[in-house]
């Protein structure tokens, strides 16, 4: 057992330098303002995926325990990505909006773009190459 | 609510939103330098009513009254207004533009009084005061490296107003939601959500009291992009008793509005949008050229309206509003100059103290007919007038009596220097002057208590001394203007100019 676990070190060493720099989007979470409810992430690889006519590439969720977190979509292969954030604070499930449909609950995009509005694709693409990215989301 | 109204007027509405857009573009700042600003003020120490606060709490300071504050005069008045103007070397340069600052007068009833003063703890404020700069879009200035906002609320500077319903104190701020506050020390409890559906919809810094304590108030959709004005009804005991959607036909600006015992009056001024960027009040232009229309708004049925259409008038405050004869007449403060009355006192805020003007303005009758649908103005004469304010006890079929704060003889500062009454269909004016150096504000009418009679009572307003550096309160007798102040007191320190206050009587 000790030979097979001292064996595998190496490889999984290897497994690890692979998953971190290579095809990863790393993400680092600002701006949660309660620390209730879900943050949930999607990250998609198209327009077509931005504007909900295609599934995410991966989501993740997380429940928030401080102002800040750390997210990691792994594996990626090279390509274009945007990532929308929203943190359900009362966790029923959606992020509410009031009779206008302003958001009251946090939301975050990917390029933190400069905008009172849903960003285009194009506006939250981040380029995560072969050996991976580092980006950070503030959320509003 | 006509649900499905309210979401087609949406629909038609155009998309930009008001409040974000001045986030999408970052322009070179050109507003004012707080350096340059302060050299101003050692030059000219009027400047004094547009300097930033530093400190997030003034006071308290209990000092004595001069004079006899009159029996049966007891309570608070509070005021609001834009105070912390300025962050790391850089100063807005719109006056409508700075924190809000909550200031509580209290009458002990021993010869003294209490002042205190506390910046509203808004989303914006707490952050900004932790960044050591400005982050968030403001109303009329473009701020460097501007940070996107959730909502309008994150922009909100909640530094306009104050309204006590049902012994509740809020600071309010034409296009956001009220921040609830504690009477007594003026800590923020937050904002205010009447509904869930209604959070960060605007609730205006114009409410106006029905003579059964029901609360009415506005919000302008057009501030979030949208069209349509939300009538807020709110009942005495401080509970939402309906929010109601009129649809509007076009986007026009309103600040306030006027109401008489049966109808709402609204009046919006069209405007075009400039595309070219910046912040809310500089891209927006009056257009002039234009009507404006104004909508009466039946109490009883608020989501409906009968529109009229009136030559284009600048206006931010109202006076009173009467009806007789199947007429409504609505007494309107308009700004001679649009230019001035996009930014008053652009002037002083930039420290420009040789320039600085106040824009001149002049009272105006709109005349509403409710049977033939058509509305004319009048001219009464009147001018130099701002703030108007009047007993909510007058009649409501003949017009009340307006007390403002006034301009006569010399003076330090481009500023009101005094106090009037008018009784506007007689053309009689009383008026103090309190001197060449006090700048004078809005001067609140209290009631006498235990009297019914209209006008039975005083008026307390607030008072900047330029020349010796200190702010004041002062007491009237609403029936003995020209005679001055009953009591006065003075601070030792002076605060920043402000808007609008209440008085809240101690029972």
């Amino acid at each position: 057992m000790i030979r097979t676990a001292l064996f595998c070190l190496p490889f999984a060493a290897l497994l690890l330098a692979t998953s971190a720099s290579a095809g990863d989007l790393q993400i680092d979470l600002q701006g949660i303002r309660t620390h209730t409810g879900t943050v949930r992430l999607a990250l998609v690889d198209s327009a077509a995926g931005w504007d909900g006519k295609a599934a995410p590439v991966q989501g993740q969720t997380l429940v928030p325990v401080a102002d800040a977190a750390h997210v990691v979509f792994r594996n990626l292969p090279a390509d274009d990505y945007a990532v929308l954030v929203t943190h359900d604070e009362n966790d029923n499930g959606k992020l509410d909006t009031n009779v206008v449909g302003i958001p009251v609950e946090g939301y975050g995009f990917s390029n933190n773009p400069q905008v009172q509005r849903k960003p285009t694709f194009d506006e939250a693409r981040v380029q995560v190459p072969a050996n991976g990215a580092s980006i950070t989301i503030a959320l509003r | 609510m006509d649900r499905r109204r309210f979401l087609r007027s949406l629909l038609s509405a155009t998309t930009t939103a008001v409040i974000g857009a001045s986030a999408l573009r970052s322009l070179p700042a050109f507003a004012g330098d707080a350096a340059q600003f302060a050299a101003a003020r050692d030059q000219h120490p009027w400047l004094t009513g547009w300097r930033s606060v530093t400190t997030e709490t003034l006071g308290p300071a209990t000092v004595p009254l001069q004079g006899r504050l009159p029996q049966g005069l007891a309570g608070t008045l509070y005021r609001n207004g834009p105070a912390w103007t300025e962050r790391d070397g850089f100063r807005y340069d719109h006056w409508f533009d700075g924190d809000g600052m909550v200031h509580g007068w209290r009458f002990n009833g021993d010869g003294t009084l209490t002042h205190r003063a506390r910046m509203v703890a808004t989303p914006k404020f707490t952050r900004e005061q932790k960044a050591g700069r400005f982050l968030y879009p403001a109303a009329g200035t473009v701020v460097p490296d501007v940070q996107p906002v959730r909502n309008n609320d994150d922009a909100n500077a909640a530094n306009t107003s104050v309204i006590r319903i049902n012994g509740r104190l809020f600071a309010l701020c034409e296009a956001g939601s009220a921040f609830e506050l504690d009477p007594d020390d003026l800590t923020t409890l937050g904002p205010t959500t009447w509904r869930a559906d209604l959070a960060t919809v605007p609730f205006s810094a114009h409410p106006l009291v029905d003579r059964d304590g029901t609360v009415w108030n506005f919000g302008s959709l057009s501030l979030l992009g949208g069209t349509g004005l939300l009538i807020w009804m709110i009942g005495a005991d401080g509970q939402l008793r309906s929010a109601s959607v009129v649809d509007t036909p076009f986007m026009g600006y309103l600040h306030a509005f006027a109401m008489t015992d049966t109808h709402l009056v609204f009046m919006l001024m069209p405007f075009d949008y400039k595309e070219d960027g910046g912040a809310f009040f500089e891209r927006l232009r009056f257009a002039p050229d234009r009507a404006c229309r104004i909508a009466v708004v039946p109490k009883a049925a608020p989501d409906t309206a009968q529109w009229f259409e009136a030559a284009f008038t600048a206006a931010y405050h109202f006076g009173d509003a009467f009806q007789r004869n199947g007429r409504i007449v609505m007494r309107t403060v308009r700004h001679d100059n649009i230019d001035e009355a996009r930014s008053p006192m652009r002037e002083a805020m930039a420290g420009d103290a040789a320039h600085a003007v106040n824009s001149n303005a002049s009272l105006r009758e709109l005349h509403l007919d409710l049977r033939t649908g058509k509305a004319h103005w009048e001219d009464t004469g009147i001018q130099g007038i701002e703030f108007p304010l009047f007993d909510t006890r007058s009649a409501g079929n003949r017009g009340a009596r307006l007390y403002a704060p006034a301009m006569q003889g010399e003076t330090t500062a481009p500023y009101f220097n005094a106090v009037a009454g008018y009784d506007v269909a007689r053309g009689r004016r009383e008026i103090h002057r309190y001197g060449r150096d006090i700048l004078a504000e809005e001067h609140v009418f209290v009631p006498r208590p235990g009297s019914r009679n209209a006008d039975d009572g005083w008026l307390v307003g607030t008072l900047l001394d330029a020349a010796n550096q200190r702010s004041g309160i002062a007491v009237l007798d609403a029936q003995r203007i020209d005679e001055g102040p009953v009591a006065q007191a003075w601070l030792p320190y002076a605060v920043p100019l402000g808007f609008h206050g209440t008085f809240a009587a101690r029972g």
